[in-house]
């Protein structure tokens, strides 16, 4: 298949295709960001810690993640694991 | 506001639609979710027409799973890898705590079911005014969507007119 038969999405022939590609790309991130950051919650890290590597602040992974970890895993404190990496 | 005219059941079909948004990782809903929602209230013109024709909500979800991993396939993705790596924590659900407001493509939709329902002479907005505005979308993803499921908008309509004559009869 030469170069100007290949198909290429997001091209100038076919825009929606990849701005649908955008919006799944977007949602799968968020549903991945909710997964990581509640495994290393699990794995016993600190929000400071999870944010840390997630290059934001600890606020902003709070005010996103914590209402709905807490809510699936009561009782567990945020970890201390990784805090003197 | 948006409501005005509303039946039970559209209303329903519409709040249903956002749970189905919620539970598919929608971050706004689409006019496919109004399709889902209709499905999965089950009740109405709308629903008895997608029925008849063999739609049934498992299938329409999954033709939307579908769509995503398609999507993000096109630019050298694996969802189902994306999926393994994450581990069982990995769900596409939005939470609880996140609002989802209505996609363009939604919010015409229900201006088409208006304008459908006023054509139609009729004095209440139900599922089938909902699923004719959703039908207006000519390539909407509720539309492409019924396409992969075998089901073209006209043959749609039709059903639609058909049950609607013989409810009237």
């Amino acid at each position: 298949m030469d170069e100007m038969t290949r198909t290429r999405v997001g091209g100038p022939e076919d825009p929606r295709e990849g701005l649908e590609a955008v919006v799944a790309l977007r949602r799968t991130l968020e549903a991945l960001e909710a997964a990581q950051v509640e495994n290393a919650f699990v794995a016993g890290w600190s929000w400071a810690r999870i944010a840390e590597v997630l290059g934001v602040s600890k606020q902003a992974v709070h005010k996103k993640h914590a209402k709905r970890i807490r809510a699936k895993y009561p009782g567990r404190p945020p970890g201390r694991k990784g805090r003197d990496l | 506001m948006i409501f005005t005219r509303f039946t039970d059941r559209s209303r329903k079909s519409v709040e249903a639609a956002l749970e189905e948004a919620r539970m598919l990782g929608h971050d706004s809903l689409g006019d496919e979710d109004l399709l889902l929602g209709i499905l999965r209230t089950d009740e109405g013109l709308a629903a008895e027409a997608l029925y008849s024709l063999g739609v049934r909500l498992e299938g329409a979800r999954e033709e939307s799973e579908e769509m995503l991993s398609l999507a993000l396939s096109s630019i050298g993705i694996s969802l189902e890898e994306v999926r393994r790596e994450a581990g069982d924590t990995f769900e596409m659900r939005i939470p609880e705590d996140r609002r989802i407001p209505l996609s363009p493509q939604a919010k015409k939709a229900l201006v088409e079911a208006r304008r459908r329902m006023r054509r139609m002479g009729d004095n209440y907005l139900g599922t089938e005014h909902v699923l004719l505005g959703i039908l207006g979308n000519t390539d909407g993803m509720a539309v492409r969507m019924l396409a992969g499921m075998g089901v073209s908008p006209e043959v749609l309509e039709d059903r639609l007119f058909e049950l609607r004559g013989r409810a009237a009869d």
